[in-house]
């Protein structure tokens, strides 16, 4: 809820709007009534009745167009991890001239590398760092760099964001735990499943641009009481019915990660190279197989406390996420409508 | 943290408030229950990570009667994991009738009822990983399990009963990293208790004494003290922990090692069905463990007939006699000796192989040879290269033929024993002699429990239910298997005082404050069902009570850790 009352709704530049979470948050934001999204992507997607402009946020020019009359922007660029570095570059220096009051950047549990245990905003990165990590710690340092200069930003940190549009934690690993290639692994799946719903996202990255105390802060945004991966993998794939669900040896689980993955991303650089549209497989990345395996818990104390952020259940996640994926695989490819967020 | 005892200063003193003797399901789960408690814990475990003969030698022991019991360092494990690392993983709970005392069962009845133990069966049954906490057919998996003999519904049985498999789980390999990790756990291995030393009062352990078989010795003390050893070496330490309390600790009425139970099991009779449908295989419920249906005697038979708990199990015939003509049976029988001990056992049959033996058996391996193709594939597949192992040997026999497993309790019998001999093990700690002894109650159980279900097969009609020739003599049936390996019940029993058990409902030992015993030493009756699950239930149940009972932490060693170990 705003602090204070506007008589003209704030315009809030939603950059990565075609994203799953740029997607997302663009329709969330349509909802409120203090809020006006501008959708801005690469080339311009018409979403029904919101305002898009295309713009490539590495373009300096482009960037300040696009923020022109803009109050509030929400960083959701993704993208190849040089791009997602200069994307924020470009957009805070876009920002130091356009006014902009007040910017939400989305970092990721990634900047802890390989840390363990309770978590929270302070903990230094354990080293080594993914090359993903890396590029999201230093858009961190570029945004607070902006705030020495006089910007205002909040930052949040989600942990493995899944739910409906969310290929990587849910249409991915629905595609695997069905191909029987995921399932119970064992002591390879009892690290923490640090799992943040989209809409609980959404939700915190709303309050941010609404509530001051949100400003100059970073938030862990995942569930208070994680499951272990092996909880999150089984309940899913009861849910989705891929069962009897197979425990998987860490020889198999070796095997995809050392071999498979490797193999399946020459493959993939194959197929583009020869400009064949061949839908690869998805592969268990050893990085995948490591996060499954790592005891690291996001303490969400802070955000709870500072936002009075809720979570949505397990079981209402899965049972979105199961419906989204279930939707996909019949054909319906047009876009889900927001769920109802269990209070 | 796990670190190596041997790494451990000679005559140093750990102490710490909670110390487990033993790493096997029941000490390897109550380190897991404690580890988030507060409570520093130390796990002294004899062996190391792998098997290692030196020390499961240590094991080795005499037996009254060898064709009636095993050697005593067969089908047990002295190393980290302990005997779940080459267990069947068959998850049973105990019956509510198993806890009742039983006019026509001497020495039965358990201090506790049955809810107190059942309320940690769902978080055991998730340790062993076999699975929701469902043994009924009906819901087991959605829709329900097939039935095992399609309009088969006995009246004296219930086979909406099932039994269910853990992978099978080696604790140690599975809940290593989890205690790895743990700050306020510490195991270490290679650590040898040889004795448990009372105060001068006897009302409490002051210290154990730790040996290493590299000539290392050092004492722990602790708050609270636990034996998880298992239900022969539990005896033994206590029995042998003699200079204080002169019979052994806990031995104040001669109970200690006494009343020793197994299972009486084996296979039994030929089971002719008619047309019916049968399955006598595993379904598979979506958690993914396997299922099996049995034919459990119900409560009522049980009280109507004065019989002990009783389950049967639809089987293939018996491998030994090449009569069933299935080349699948004949390819284990002649692969017999690349099975191990525990599980070759039963496939010695009633003497040696002769040549005639021998060759029929070729012949069915060359009259059906896509029979055993198929098995040895479906082995390999399921069994061999898979996490979550088939769990046994199932062929559909030829012909609409099979015979019966049974798994029956053994009553709880004074003379049944297991007391020290003369010999010692290297650390000079006396050797057990197992004197195993079964009662006639026993073997009437089998017998009845046969002849009523022969009964209700010959009323239902589907087929028939005979004894083979030589099997007239059930008697001889129940012994041929003896002692049913592996599980070692009742040597240490519970009970309401010191005067009927070793130890209170707590699992606390009589007379002395701070010891506790877990594993299936203390189950005063031995119920129908494998004995892992209910260790490992009533581990979680003891684990809560420790930590209820813990006083304000102490310090875990008198030295500063870093000085007397470097690491695992």
């Amino acid at each position: 809820m705003p602090d204070t009352v506007q008589f003209a709704p704030a315009r809030v530049l939603v950059v990565g709007a075609t994203g799953f979470i740029g997607h997302r948050l663009v329709q969330a934001l349509a909802r409120e009534p203090s809020l006006l999204p501008v959708a801005a992507s690469r080339r311009a997607v018409p979403i029904a009745g919101i305002e898009a402009v295309a713009c490539d946020a590495t373009d300096p020019a482009a960037m300040t167009r696009a923020l022109a009359g803009i109050d509030l922007a929400v960083n959701c660029v993704a993208g190849n991890d040089a791009a997602m570095v200069t994307a924020t570059r470009v957009l805070c220096d876009a920002a130091r001239r356009s006014g902009l009051r007040r910017l939400v950047h989305l970092s990721s549990m990634a900047v802890y590398g390989d840390a363990t245990g309770l978590v929270d905003e302070r903990t230094p990165a354990t080293p080594p760092l993914s090359g993903y990590g890396a590029a999201k710690q230093e858009t961190e340092r570029l945004v607070r760099e902006w705030e020495q200069d006089g910007g205002r930003a909040a930052i949040l940190r989600p942990g493995c964001v899944y739910g409906p549009g969310s290929e990587q934690w849910t249409g991915r690993i629905a595609r695997l735990l069905r191909a029987g290639r995921l399932g119970d692994l064992g002591p390879d799946g009892d690290g923490v499943c640090n799992l943040t719903f989209i809409d609980d996202l959404v939700a915190a990255i709303i309050t941010c641009l609404t509530r001051d105390e949100a400003v100059g802060e970073t938030f862990n945004i995942a569930m208070a009481d994680p499951p272990d991966w092996n909880a999150y993998l089984v309940r899913f794939a009861r849910a989705l019915g891929a069962t009897p669900i197979n425990r998987l040896s860490g020889r198999q689980l070796r095997l995809e990660s050392k071999l498979a993955a490797p193999a399946l991303k020459l493959a993939a650089i194959g197929t583009r190279v020869a400009r064949l549209s061949v839908r690869m497989p998805d592969a268990i990345t050893p990085s995948l197989a490591g996060l499954m395996r790592q005891d690291i818990r996001l303490d969400v104390n802070k955000a709870a406390h500072l936002l009075g952020l809720g979570e949505t259940s397990l079981d209402w996640g899965i049972a979105a996420s199961v419906r989204w994926v279930d939707g996909k695989r019949g054909g319906n490819t047009a876009d889900t409508l927001m769920e109802t967020r269990a209070s | 943290m796990i670190g190596d005892a041997r790494r451990i200063v000679r005559d140093t003193v750990l102490t710490a408030e909670i110390c487990v003797i033993g790493g096997g399901a029941a000490g390897i789960t109550l380190a897991l229950a404690l580890r988030n408690s507060g409570l520093r814990v130390l796990l002294l475990e004899s062996g190391g990570l792998q098997e290692h003969a030196p020390t499961q030698a240590l094991y080795e022991g005499e037996v009254e009667d060898e064709l009636l019991h095993s050697p005593t360092d067969k089908y047990r494990q002295r190393r980290f994991g302990g005997s779940t690392t080459i267990w069947g993983g068959r998850c049973v709970p105990f019956d509510p009738i198993d806890f009742d005392a039983r006019p026509w069962i001497p020495n039965s009845g358990w201090p506790i009822a049955y809810d107190t133990v059942a309320r940690w069966y769902p978080a055991a049954n998730e340790l062993v990983e076999a699975g929701a906490f469902d043994y009924d057919a009906r819901t087991a998996r959605n829709g329900g399990m097939q039935p095992m003999i399609e309009g088969f519904a006995p009246q004296e049985f219930d086979v909406d009963r099932i039994e269910r498999f853990s992978c099978p789980t080696d604790f140690a390999g599975r809940y290593r990293h989890r205690l790895e990790r743990a700050e306020s756990i510490r195991v270490l291995l290679h650590a040898n208790v040889t004795k448990l030393q009372a105060a001068r009062d006897g009302g409490r352990i002051s210290h154990a004494e730790v040996r290493t078989l590299d000539g290392g010795q050092f004492r722990v003390q602790a708050d609270q003290f636990v034996v998880a050893t298992g239900g022969l070496e539990t005896p033994r330490l206590l029995l042998a922990s003699n200079d204080v309390h002169a019979d052994g600790i806990g031995n104040a009425h001669d109970l200690l090692g006494r009343t020793y139970m197994c299972h009486v099991a084996g296979t039994l009779g030929t089971l002719r069905l008619n047309d019916a449908k049968v399955w006598h295989g595993y379904d598979r419920a979506e958690d993914g463990t396997y299922c099996r249906r049995r034919i459990a005697l119900t409560e009522e038979a049980q009280h109507a007939h004065g019989l002990g708990n009783l389950v049967f199990r639809l089987h293939h015939p018996r491998i030994p006699d090449p009569a069933h003509r299935t080349g699948a049976l004949s390819a284990i029988y002649l692969a017999k000796h690349l099975i191990s001990y525990e599980y070759g056992k039963r496939l010695t049959g009633d003497g040696p192989t002769n040549a005639r033996t021998w060759l029929r058996h070729v012949g069915n391996l060359v009259t059906d040879p896509f029979g055993a193709a198929d098995f040895l594939t479906h082995w390999v597949r399921h069994r061999t290269l898979a996490a979550r192992k088939f769990p046994s040997v199932i062929i559909r026999p030829r012909a609409n033929l099979f015979s019966l497993d049974f798994h029956g309790e053994q009553v709880p019998l004074p003379e049944s024993r297991v007391h020290l001999a003369a010999a010692t093990d290297p650390f000079g700690m006396p050797r057990i002699r197992v004197d195993w002894r079964y009662s006639p109650l026993d073997v009437r159980t089998v017998a009845t429990g046969f002849a009523l279900l022969r009964q209700e097969v010959a009323e239902s009609g589907i087929g028939s239910l005979s004894l083979d020739p030589h099997e007239a003599d059930i008697e001889a049936m129940v012994r041929r298997d003896g002692a049913y390996g592996g599980h070692h019940i009742g040597t240490a029993r519970m009970g309401d005082s010191e005067a009927t058990g070793v130890v209170d409902g707590n699992g606390r030992v009589f007379g002395v404050n701070n010891l506790f015993l877990a594993g299936s030493a203390i189950f005063p009756t031995s119920s129908q069902a494998n004995p892992t699950l209910t260790i490992v239930a009533l581990a979680l149940r003891l684990a809560a009570h420790l930590q209820s009972r813990a006083t304000t932490p102490v310090d875990l060693t008198t030295r500063p850790a870093t000085l007397v170990e470097s690491g695992a």
